[in-house]
Order: structure tokens, then C-alpha cells, then sequence
């Protein structure tokens, strides 16, 4: 045994020193129940090195009194013992033991030490004279000197008296009440106000960083509030949700880029897949009357009158909103029908038109005029329309097609993507090579293969190189397909959605990644192949996507008698007044204000793609959405619309964490032998999986704040939490200017503990900590993105 | 279709790890081997991870508080080989020892056995140890043989041995009278004797049930289900109401999961035809002389412990005589003291009380005397039982892995400070102070005249540790759970407390009204405000720490270096 403890000591002393207080406690109580002096001291000076006041003080202390009654007594054991008893404010007792020890000749520390014990247990005279022998030796130790002038003043003073109230919580608990317009009272708090409409930059970041997919929108769609309503079975009112944010619930429901999923909080990392935010709304949509919704205008008619050029997603979107603003909206048309991309450049089988319709028909409902087969520029110019409205908003899309400057472009059987989904999506046909090659990675490029392929496109073969030389992702032999798709960059970089490549892949259509278009091989004027380089991935450009780069000696040649070209296209200024061009566009053709809503033209604004160039159908709404506020605050000379944060006291959410563990709800989708050019591939949930997919949703719109008034840190949370970081016990939190929260400093021990904070970003709102809170003061409140009239915030709060 | 709630951890747990450990294997496994869910199901044994690492706390069960001076011999004796000495006595009425190494729980575990005395179900979701009145056996006012029901539920093989995977814990008490030194109230069941007159004048003995009391972070008092139980039948009802509790208990969430929540929502007349109905299920006979209660607001009598050192038991020439044990806690010289008094004076028997102190029983009348002289000449003080120095304390942060709050530091203070002031506690009367370290209530704040609960208070920089004060708990009538008064940090406790006291005796109508009297009638917001600014307010004990830690740093490395 002894020789045991001799082996114990001599490493335990080494962890000691190199700070592995864990492990020398461990040695030291292997060889027995520690009944050996040193082994005691070492205990108690690993205890004292870990040093929290809960548990470590109280341990080291009982070690060090062990140690001392086992004849262990160098000053170091008496040191810790007299700290450990200072510590837990046991000052007569430290004095008592810094008396075993500490004399005119020790060092400074001590002596000060040993005369704060006892100031502090009342005895100032003695006080003094250890403080100034450590005086003496330090001069300008600052604790030094402000410790001599508490004990000076010790002797005069009585003790002050301190008002003890019970707090009024504000925060409070679960179940309680808040009063609306109170601002909170700390820094720390998650948002401004502790009910009502909040819009302080805390407010907004608190959005930012907690609702995830909300931020991913474009259009900022109540996405949890929506999923929710889904989950409680109110399809009404999760479309009615989507409609005031999003415009086109149904349509969106089938044909959105999704920005919203890849944010979400179930799909980060460890957290599984995240939400299918996307079908779900379709289902709202779906499984909801069929009736035309029309809205409720948010002000009362101005006598304002706007028009809109183009009624695609934005004119529509622009439109819709500058109606339920109180204005009235006359929308002119070229084309012989409104819907702009929705009916003329998706196919039917991914977008049915009588969805577009459905939702085209209660914009209309709003009393929107719809000038259809009108071109602005040939049928009416645009002056007369600005001198016939009081603003105008260019909503015209983008109809110039990116034509591959490439030799041979002459030839026929080159045709753009876009006039061929239009030819297809109207006659439900659209004539067809037997080889078709489309070019291009995005949604246009997808539709058009697809739609190829329901035209009786027939077998291409590629000859190329071996598998293993393949970069992942390729598909480059295309074994026994119809159509193929070419594309300059990766897989990881195709703005398309992961959804779509699978239906591609399931169709059977080859996708061919990293090849670029060099030339059309033509006969007798007509193209019969296409000839492609290899490429490889450069450095990221401007818009953070890697540029690709040709790889020499690896052209290779594809049989094509038709090429459709996917290959984007741009806004088409042609159509403006000459006279309206110098304030308006550029030389290159683009607008001369960017991406910006308003124009040099104080009666002229922008939406959608118009001055974007070709984004997604959400970006155009989004876009289209700003654009009428902008007309609306021109027009009414003030900003009426204003963003807030919601915040309302909330009730429990009724999840569970099984839910979390419920796997993705996959698409419903028509067999492959029944697909055709019209019929809809994607056929929807149905109720079960509509509720057994939004149950998925954490509900990120919840908030989660413990009210530090009322908490008594008995980490009670702490130990219930699902997450690392989800709740911490913190030193401090690190603000900006704005007093947003951007940091935290974890605290080490029980005494530089300053709060228990709810780290909301890594929440998952499983109330785990509120069932686990002995003290109920953990809040429970929903925040929630809006943008509301002025006279509605001022109700509000009041 | 929504997601169907599963087995929570802990409950896969107590399904899946069998709880009698073979602990000579656990003694040979590395402590990093142990898994954090078969330490947690050590409970089941009566063994608990203590908050310093690889160091255990073992509970043994004693029903009823009895222990024999062989027994207590055999503990004192492990304690000083295992335990660093120290032996703690708990509020439900047993026997805890610290500083345990995994390597030796088996020893102690095997140890105690051999002397009969097991640790079995003294934690964990089981029956818990079951317990009485301190005066059981020797009460001038029992009306039972309180020891033979206590016995014969506590060794129910039902309970003990069947009922291993309850919701949550499980608490019973069994009391000789109608009084309230049982604790009656504050327990899932708690049962004591009524007399009645039959019609042909002959005295009847049956048993008052009453059912989902607990404290813990959310205090219930119990309700009373029946107002009459054959003798014969009280086990029978015990074991429903367990297995109500079994089948209705929350298990999801466990801070909902006692029997208190499960009384609450059945209400005392659903609880008492569940019970019926358990029984009836089980072709129980006789249940037509079970009485459902006329009221579920019980009726509890005070409690005749009220200050005395000694109280002359029923049987004639002998006496009770009463040790208060400081901080619960006591040593191997101590522990040999109790067992050399309990043979010598008594009768071997040695009473563990829920205000964790002991009871020496059949002292005669003649010894009573020269024991008190002993017992004082040793240090212990036989005077200001149920008394301001009487205070109940849990072992706080010191060695709990739940505790915010030193609370043994807060005792010591108010101790040295208060109960030196013998002239104020003797003015104030009968007071129970009880402090806790954590929201939980093993130290029973909730039922105290001044109930302490562990907190920490935010400071502007770190936070300091304290207590909120809960005042005007009871245990008789209808029972009272302690209101929230104010939160005060532990420097300041010795000054608010003795501001509350000097103000109760400055302000009440007479010596005859007590303090928890006084108290309640005020309310507790009416009485904050009364009381007006506190004194006492320094420097947050933190802020000084914090500051200090460059100091504390140099001296330790002075003596070190200057040692060399």
C-alpha cells in the first residue's frame, strides 16, 4: 500500500503542476480511502487548483483540515485551507489559520491576505498592521492600498442598510402575462419590448439569427407560422399566411427554389434533414378550399392611380400590393394572357396553368385592371402612360435571350430554351429533333429536357472517357437515354434545386457536368452536333461561384439535330421611349438603376427581374414587394408600411422530441409510364403526411428567455439541455453599438457565473429546460416577422 | 400522423440496467467505465455520485428511524475506514456516509448487511424509506403498535421488491397519533391511527390514509382519501395507491411525475375510488369497511415535540432523552459516544429524528440526569429542541451535485450568531428553521416557520450566492406551504434573520402567538414591507472573489516557493 501512495504522490504532484487536477484527484484516491497526510494535502490542493466555490472550496478545505490533523503541515496546506475558509467568507477562521503561519517575515500576498481575513472579520486595528508589512514591500500594490483604506474606514462605520423588496419579474415565467409597450429592462434581453411591435436593430437580429428559413426567403415568409397552422390541421389560414407574404402560395408550393430549406435549423449539422418547407405549403394550398382568396386591403382607396408594365410574377406581386395599399392598379400585357414565366416558361406537368389562374384571379379580385395582347411601346407609349397614372412600375421580365456567340450559330435547329417552353406550354407541342442537346443548368435547362423528352426525343450517345476519371457527380456515359443536358460547371453549382436533378436522373435524362460549348458542327445549314471542351473549376468570380476553365485537348463532339440553349437571358429595354432612355438605360441595354426599385424618373419604378436579370420566381416577388412600397411611400409623401417584430406571450407548442426524429416526407409523384407533357408529375401530400412533415418544424418563431430576476441558477436546464451551447452559464455577453447580442464569454466557476443565457441560435425549442426550471422563469413568447400599417403598430402598443 | 411519445432516458434506463448491482465488479471497473446511466441507477442501492468526482454517498434504508447500537457501531466503524469519519443523519430518518470510494461501496454495502442493515431502496424511483414519529413505540400519545404497520409496509415484498420502477420516488409515512410529528402531510402516503367508540361502547382502532403530499420544487400537501381503514387492510390500500401511482405517474416529465400530481389531478375522491377499484381488481375483501373521507382538507393536530429535552415515555420510570446533532453531522468519537450511551443507559436502541437529530430511549428515570451531565460535558446541546438551534440543513453545495447554496456554511453562521443569543430564541419560542441548498426540499424549507432555498443572485459582475426565505409552512391542519418572503444573499442572512425575529417579537399580539402564526396571519407581501430596509448589505462576496484571485494566486505560491 505504501509504496502504492508513494507512486500516487510522486505523478500526482506532476499532473499538479502541469495543471491536471482530475487526474491527480483520480491517482490520489486510488491505492485506499485517503487516510495518508500528503495524499490528503494533494487532494486538497487539486481540489483548490479546480476551484469552483460549489463543491471544489468545501473539498479542499475538508482535505486540507484531513491533512493537517494527519501531521501534514507545510504552510502551502495551510495556505489553501485558510483561502478555501476566506473563500466561503469564513473569516475568523482564515485569520486563525494565516496566524499558524504568516509572520513579519513572510511574503506579500500572505501578510495581506491574513490581514483582509481579519478585516473583514472585524478586526481593523490588527487588519492594518499586516496590511502595511505588505505595504512595506509593495508600495503601489493597488489591493494593498484600497484594502488599508476599507480597514480605516471599518473603524467608523456601522453597516449600511439595503432596501429587500420582492421583485416584480418582468419576463417571468411560462404561464405568465406581459404588458404590451414596456420596454425590457436589460441589455441582455433578447429583444426591445416585452409584448407588442418591436423595431429595434435587436428585434430584427433576433429575427435574423432565430428564424432561419424566414431569413432565407427572399420575401420573408411566415414560414414557422404557416408550417404550424399545417400541423394544427388550419389550411385556411396557413395559406391565407403564405398569401399576404408570398403572393403565390400553390404556385410556389410547387415550382420555389426552396431558399428557405437550406437555412433551416432541422437541417444543421447533427440536426438531420431539414424541414420540406416547400411541399408543405403546397399542401396548405391543396387541401384547403378552392375558392379565389381575396384579401382585405390594408388602407382605405387614395384616388392613386399606378400602372403596371408586364403581369408576370413582380408586375402581379407589385400590383397585388399596391391595391391592398388603397391604389388603383392597371396592368398592361403583351402577351394574350397574365402570368408572365408561370404559364409561358414552366411547363404544365410541374406547373398545371389552373393553379396560376387561381391565384392570378385574386390578385384580380382586388379590382386590378389586366390590359392583355397591349405592348407598351408599340400599342401605347410609355410617356402617355406615366402622364396617364401618378407612378409606373416596370415589371417587364426578361425576354432577350443569351444567344451562344458560337461558330455555326446561324444554323437551324438552334433554338432558344424559352420560345420552346412557350411553343410547348401553348399548343402542347413543340417540334423536335430526334438528338436534342440542351445547354445550360438552370430551371429553364431542366424544363426544357424534360419537356424534350415528353416530345419523343430520341437516343443520344456520348463517347468519353473512362469512369474513375469522372469528377463526382458527372454522368457521362448516357447509356439509353433521349436527352442529354450540358453544363460548364459542377453539380454543386447548378442553381436549380436537389428535387429537380433527382426527377431529371429519375426520367432518365443524362446530365453532363464540366464541359463547355466551343461549336455548332453543321450540314447542309443545319446543326448534326455539338462540339463541348472539358472544364475544370477556377477560382470563385464576383458572384462567389467558381468560374470554370477549359481544359485543352479535350474537345469532344455530341450528335445534336436540335440544341436548345438554357442559357439565360436579360431584360429587354428596346421597348422604352427614346425619349425616356437617357434617364433610363444604359448603353449595354441594362436600366441605368441597377437592381434598385426606383429610377432616375421620380414617377418610374422597377420589380422583379426586370432589374435584376433572371432570378427565381420568390426573388421576383420579393423584389416586386419593395417596389410598391417605394410607389407607396412616393406616392403618399411617408413610409405607411413598416417592419416589426411581433412579440406575444405564447402558449406551450405541444412538441415533442420525437418529432425531431420523424424522417422527411418525401413527394408523392405520378409513375414514370404516366407521365406526359400536361398532367402534373408532383401530386402532393395528403393530410397525414402534411401533419407528419410539419411536426418536423422546431417552430424557431418561439422564444425561449430566462428571466435572470427570478432564475436561481440552480442549472437545473443545464442538465436537461438537448444541445452544447443551447443554454450556458455566462461571465458576459458581447454587444455591438446597436446593443445587439454577437458573443458570449463562457463562465468558468459557480462565482464568475453572471447569468444562465438561453443561446437561441442553437435552440431547437424542445421546452425541455422550461419542464426541467424549478422556479418557472423561463419565458415562452412567439416573435414573429411582419410588415404592418403605422396605424396598426400604434394600436399595438398602446 | 403526429410523432408518438417514447421512453425517456431514464425510463429506458430503469428498464433496461438491473439495479442490484454486483458492486465488487463495479469496484474493479475504471471509473471513466462507469456509465453515467448505471451511476444514476446506483440509487436503487442507496449509492449516489457525490458533486467531487469518484467519490460515492451511501444511504442506508432504517425504517422508522430505528437503529440498533451493534448497527450504528458497525457504521461508525466503516465511516472512519472509508469515509473520512463522517456519518450523516438525514430528514427521513436515516443514516448517510460520504466520501466513499467506487472501490469500497461494496465493502460498506456487504458490512452493513452483515449487521442487518440493508441499503436497498433508499433512493431511486422506489418506496423510499418509510417513516414515523421519533416517539413511535414510546409515546404516551400512540394509539397503535405504530411499528408493527410501519414494519410490515416497509418489508412489503410488493413494495420493496415488486415496485422497483415507479414514475418517480415514493414516500410514506406511518404515525402513532393524529399529530403532526409524522410528517403526515408532506408524504405521497401517510397514514395514523383513529380511535372510535362502537355502538356497544367498545373502542375501535382503524387508520386515517392520506395521500399526494410531497415537496420537492413543486409542495403539495396531502389530502385525506379515507377516513377510516381497517387495520387489516392498510397494507392492501398502500399497495394500490403504489400501483395507481405506477400506472398514472408521469413519466415523460419527471419534475410532474410524483404521486402528488397524480392525487391532484384525480382529485381525493378519484384517488380513493382508484384505490377501490385496485382493489376490488384484485379481489381484495372487506372493502365495504373502508370510509371515504368526509373532507379532503385534513385535520392534523400539533405536534407534541415542542422544545422538551426529555419526555417521559408511556412505560413507566423511563424516559426519552433528546441529542441535537449540529448540521446533521457526526463523527467516529461521536458515533462511539451514542452507541456507549445507548447500551449503558438505554436500551440499545437509537432513534434517528426527522430533524436529523437522535433519540436515546429507555433511559430510566434515575440515569436520565447523569446521562444529560455526560451528554453536555461532551458538547452537545440537549436544549432548544424544535427551537431556533434547531435548525435542519441539507449538505448544500458542499457534496450535493443538485445544490446552488453552502448551506452547512449558512447553518454554521446562523448557528454561532443566533443560537448564542439565548435570550432572543428563548423570547421567540418554538421556530423551525430549515434550509435547503437547491429547489429541491430535502431539507423541507417548504414546511418551516423560515424555510431557506439555495439561489444565486445576479451581480454586475459574476452572481452571489444566497437564499430565498419562505416563511409560514406547516404540517398540522390542513398543512401550509412556506410563502416566498425575499431573496438574500448569505452574508446578509444572519442580519435579516435576526431583523425578522426581533420584528416578530416587537409586533406579535402575546407570548402566546407563535411565530408561524404571526406570520401567516401578516402574509408575506404585507411583511416585506413592514419589515423595511435590511441590514447587512456588503461588498458581493463574488465580487470580493473574483477581485481576489490574483491574491489567492501569490500566496500559494509564496508558501510553496518559501517552503522550499
Amino acid at each position: 500500500m505504501k509504496n502504492n501512495e508513494n507512486h500516487s504522490i510522486q505523478y500526482a504532484e506532476s499532473f499538479l503542476r502541469e495543471g491536471k487536477n482530475d487526474e491527480a484527484i483520480d491517482l490520489l484516491r486510488t491505492p485506499g480511502p485517503p487516510s495518508d497526510g500528503c495524499i490528503c494535502a494533494l487532494l486538497a490542493k487539486a481540489y483548490y487548483q479546480r476551484g469552483d466555490a460549489r463543491g471544489d472550496m468545501y473539498a479542499c478545505h475538508y482535505f486540507a483540515d484531513r491533512a493537517l490533523e494527519l501531521g501534514f503541515n507545510k504552510k502551502w496546506i495551510y495556505t489553501i485551507k485558510a483561502i478555501s475558509a476566506f473563500r466561503k467568507e469564513r473569516y475568523g477562521e482564515a485569520a486563525e489559520t494565516f496566524s499558524k503561519y504568516v509572520t513579519a517575515e513572510s511574503l506579500p500576498a500572505n501578510q495581506y491576505l491574513y490581514g483582509l481575513a481579519l478585516l473583514y472579520n472585524h478586526q481593523p486595528n490588527q487588519a492594518i498592521e499586516w496590511i502595511d508589512r505588505a505595504l512595506n514591500i509593495q508600495p503601489n500594490n493597488k489591493l494593498f492600498i484600497e484594502a488599508k483604506e476599507k480597514a480605516q474606514k471599518e473603524v467608523q462605520e456601522k453597516g449600511g442598510k439595503a432596501e429587500c423588496k420582492k421583485k416584480e419579474y418582468q419576463l417571468g415565467g411560462f404561464n405568465d402575462k406581459r404588458q404590451a409597450g414596456v420596454p425590457t429592462s436589460y441589455r441582455f434581453n433578447a429583444v426591445s419590448i416585452l409584448k407588442g411591435y418591436a423595431h429595434q436593430p435587436k428585434d430584427f437580429d433576433w429575427l435574423e439569427k432565430n428564424i432561419p428559413c424566414q431569413q432565407g426567403c427572399p420575401a420573408k415568409t411566415d414560414i414557422p407560422g404557416y408550417l404550424s397552422a399545417i400541423y394544427k390541421g388550419q389550411y385556411d389560414l396557413a395559406y391565407r399566411i403564405n398569401l399576404k407574404d408570398n403572393v403565390f402560395p400553390a404556385v410556389l408550393g410547387r415550382v420555389c427554389s426552396r431558399p428557405c430549406e437550406d437555412m433551416c435549423r432541422h437541417g444543421w449539422e447533427g440536426l438531420g434533414d431539414s424541414v420540406a418547407i416547400c411541399f408543405s405549403k403546397r399542401s396548405a394550398a391543396d387541401l384547403t378550399d378552392k375558392d379565389p382568396v381575396v384579401m382585405d386591403p390594408w388602407y382605405p382607396p387614395t384616388d392613386k392611380k399606378v400602372a403596371v408594365v408586364g403581369s408576370g410574377v413582380a408586375g402581379l406581386a407589385a400590383a397585388r400590393n399596391l391595391a391592398l395599399m388603397g391604389h388603383s392598379v392597371t396592368l398592361y400585357e403583351k402577351h394574350n394572357k397574365p402570368g408572365g414565366m408561370m404559364n409561358q416558361g414552366i411547363p404544365k406537368f410541374r406547373l398545371p396553368w389552373e393553379t396560376t389562374d387561381r391565384e392570378v384571379q385574386q390578385i384580380q379580385g382586388l379590382g386590378i385592371d389586366i390590359i392583355c395582347n397591349t405592348e407598351i411601346g408599340k400599342n401605347i407609349s410609355l410617356q402617355h402612360l406615366i402622364d396617364k397614372h401618378d407612378a409606373l412600375v416596370m415589371a417587364a421580365g426578361t425576354f432577350r435571350p443569351n444567344i451562344l456567340d458560337l461558330p455555326g450559330k446561324e444554323l437551324k435547329g438552334i433554338r432558344h430554351g424559352l420560345d420552346f417552353l412557350l411553343e410547348s406550354n401553348e399548343t402542347d407541342h413543340a417540334t423536335i429533333g430526334e438528338h436534342v442537346v440542351v445547354i445550360g443548368g438552370g430551371f429553364t435547362a431542366m424544363d426544357c429536357a424534360r419537356t424534350a423528352k415528353r416530345l419523343g426525343a430520341k437516343m443520344i450517345h456520348i463517347e468519353s472517357k473512362k469512369d474513375e476519371e469522372v469528377v463526382p457527380g458527372s454522368i457521362l456515359y448516357a447509356k439509353k437515354d433521349s436527352v442529354s443536358v450540358s453544363y460548364r460547371r459542377s453539380v454543386n453549382e447548378m442553381l436549380v434545386t436537389p428535387g429537380e436533378l433527382d426527377e431529371l436522373k429519375h426520367e432518365g435524362i443524362p446530365m453532363e457536368f464540366m464541359v463547355s460549348p466551343k461549336a455548332y458542327i453543321g450540314e447542309d445549314g443545319h446543326v448534326k452536333a455539338m462540339q463541348f471542351i472539358r472544364t475544370e473549376l477556377g477560382e470563385p468570380d464576383a458572384s462567389g461561384r467558381r468560374r470554370p476553365v477549359d481544359v485543352p485537348g479535350s474537345e469532344f463532339e455530341v450528335p445534336a439535330d436540335t440544341v436548345l440553349l438554357a442559357t439565360g437571358q436579360f431584360p429587354d429595354t428596346a421597348w422604352i421611349d427614346d425619349c425616356l432612355k437617357p434617364d433610363l438605360v444604359d448603353t449595354d441595354q441594362w436600366l441605368k438603376s441597377g437592381k434598385l426599385q426606383k429610377t432616375a424618373h421620380h414617377k418610374i419604378f422597377i420589380a422583379g427581374d426586370f432589374a435584376t436579370g433572371a432570378l427565381t420566381l420568390i426573388d421576383a416577388i420579393a423584389h416586386a414587394k419593395d417596389a410598391a412600397r417605394e410607389v407607396d411611400t412616393f406616392l403618399m409623401g411617408k413610409q405607411r408600411m413598416i417592419d416589426v417584430a411581433i412579440v406575444e406571450d405564447a402558449e406551450a407548442t405541444g412538441r415533442i422530441r420525437e418529432m425531431d426524429e420523424v424522417p422527411r416526407q418525401e413527394m408523392p409523384a405520378r409513375p414514370l409510364e404516366q407521365r406526359d407533357l400536361t398532367g402534373e408529375v408532383e401530386t402532393g401530400y395528403d393530410q397525414t403526411r402534411a401533419i407528419d412533415e410539419t411536426q418536423r418544424c422546431y417552430f424557431c418563431h418561439y422564444k425561449y428567455e430566462i428571466d435572470t430576476d427570478k432564475c436561481i441558477y440552480c442549472d437545473w436546464c443545464i442538465k436537461a439541455k438537448p444541445r452544447p451551447n443551447c443554454i450556458i452559464k455566462v461571465r458576459s455577453l458581447d454587444y455591438d453599438d446597436k446593443n445587439r447580442i454577437v458573443g458570449w464569454q463562457e463562465a468558468k466557476t459557480s462565482e464568475d457565473t453572471n447569468m444562465i443565457w438561453i443561446n437561441q441560435e442553437d435552440c431547437i425549442r424542445c421546452n425541455a429546460c422550461v419542464e426541467a426550471c424549478p422556479v418557472d422563469c423561463i419565458s415562452l413568447q412567439k416573435v414573429s416577422f411582419d410588415v404592418v400599417s403605422d396605424d396598426a403598430q400604434k394600436v399595438q402598443n398602446a | 400522423m403526429p410523432a408518438e411519445p417514447n421512453l425517456t432516458p431514464i425510463e429506458k434506463d430503469k428498464l433496461q440496467i438491473d439495479p442490484d448491482f454486483d458492486f465488487r465488479d463495479i469496484a474493479q471497473r475504471p471509473f471513466h467505465d462507469v456509465k453515467t446511466n448505471e451511476i444514476g441507477m446506483f440509487k436503487w442501492t442507496g449509492v449516489y455520485h457525490q458533486l467531487q468526482k469518484g467519490f460515492f454517498m451511501i444511504r442506508l434504508r432504517l425504517p422508522g428511524g430505528l437503529i440498533q447500537a451493534d448497527q450504528l457501531e458497525r457504521a461508525v466503524q466503516l465511516a472512519e475506514q472509508y469515509g473520512q469519519g463522517q456519518l450523516c443523519i438525514t430528514t427521513r430518518q436515516t443514516l448517510q456516509f460520504h466520501w466513499i470510494r467506487q472501490e469500497d461501496i461494496y465493502k460498506v454495502l456487504e458490512e452493513m448487511e452483515n449487521v442487518g442493515v440493508s441499503s436497498k431502496n433508499a433512493c431511486g424511483d422506489v418506496t423510499r424509506n418509510v417513516v414515523t414519529c421519533s416517539l413511535q413505540g414510546v409515546c404516551p400519545h400512540e394509539l397503535a403498535d405504530t411499528r408493527k404497520m410501519l414494519t410490515a409496509i416497509a418489508d412489503d415484498s410488493e413494495l420493496l421488491d415488486e415496485q422497483r420502477n415507479l414514475p418517480r420516488k415514493h414516500k410514506i409515512s406511518v404515525s402513532g397519533c393524529g399529530r403532526a410529528c409524522g410528517q403526515t402531510l408532506m408524504n405521497c402516503q401517510g397514514w395514523y391511527p383513529v380511535k372510535r367508540f362502537q355502538e356497544e361502547g367498545d373502542e375501535e382502532i382503524g387508520w386515517k390514509y392520506h395521500a399526494g403530499g410531497g415537496l420537492g420544487a413543486r409542495p403539495y400537501m396531502a389530502k385525506v382519501i379515507f377516513d377510516w381503514v381497517p387495520e387489516e387492510l392498510v397494507c392492501d390500500v398502500t399497495r394500490a395507491a403504489t400501483e395507481i401511482f405506477r400506472q398514472k405517474g408521469n413519466r415523460r416529465i419527471r419534475a410532474y411525475a410524483r404521486m402528488k400530481v397524480v392525487v391532484d389531478k384525480l382529485g381525493a375522491h378519484g384517488f380513493g375510488e382508484a384505490i377501490l377499484a385496485q382493489l376490488h381488481q384484485w379481489q381484495i375483501q372487506g372493502l365495504e369497511k373502508i370510509e371515504a373521507a368526509s373532507h379532503s382538507e385534513p385535520d392534523v393536530g400539533d405536534m407534541f415535540l415542542d422544545g422538551q429535552t426529555l419526555i417521559p415515555q408511556r412505560q413507566q420510570g423511563y424516559s426519552v432523552v433528546r441529542i441535537m446533532i449540529l448540521r446533521s453531522e457526526f463523527h467516529v468519537e461521536d458515533g462511539h459516544r451514542f452507541v456507549r450511551w445507548a447500551r449503558t443507559y438505554g436500551n440499545g436502541e437509537i432513534m434517528l429524528t426527522n430533524r436529523q437529530n437522535l433519540e436515546l430511549r429507555y433511559v430510566k428515570d434515575s440515569n436520565v440526569q447523569s446521562l444529560l451531565e455526560e451528554i453536555r460535558e461532551a458538547g452537545y446541546p440537549t436544549e432548544g429542541h424544535e427551537h431556533l438551534p434547531d435548525m435542519v440543513a441539507c449538505v448544500g453545495t458542499t457534496q450535493c451535485n443538485l445544490a446552488v447554496s453552502d448551506t452547512p456554511n449558512t447553518y454554521r453562521a446562523l448557528y454561532a450568531e443566533l443560537a448564542s443569543d439565548k435570550a432572543l430564541w428563548e423570547e421567540v419560542g418554538s421556530l423551525r428553521i430549515h434550509m435547503n441548498g437547491c429547489p429541491n426540499s430535502c431539507a423541507q424549507h417548504w414546511i418551516a416557520d423560515i424555510g431557506l432555498r439555495g439561489m444565486r443572485e445576479q451581480e454586475e459582475e459574476g452572481s452571489s450566492e444566497g437564499f430565498g426565505i419562505f416563511i409560514g409552512g406547516k404540517l398540522s391542519g390542513g398543512g401550509h406551504i412556506a410563502e416566498h418572503l425575499c431573496d438574500v444573499s448569505s452574508e446578509q442572512m444572519v442580519s435579516v434573520i435576526r431583523q425578522l425575529l426581533e420584528f416578530y417579537v416587537e409586533n406579535r399580539k402575546n407570548k402566546k402567538q407563535k411565530f408561524g402564526d404571526f406570520v401567516r396571519e401578516i402574509g408575506a407581501k404585507s411583511l416585506i414591507q413592514k419589515l423595511g430596509p435590511i441590514s447587512g448589505k456588503k461588498e458581493p462576496l463574488n465580487r470580493k472573489n473574483l477581485k481576489l484571485q490574483p491574491a489567492f494566486h501569490a500566496a500559494l505560491i509564496e508558501s510553496s516557493v518559501h517552503e522550499k
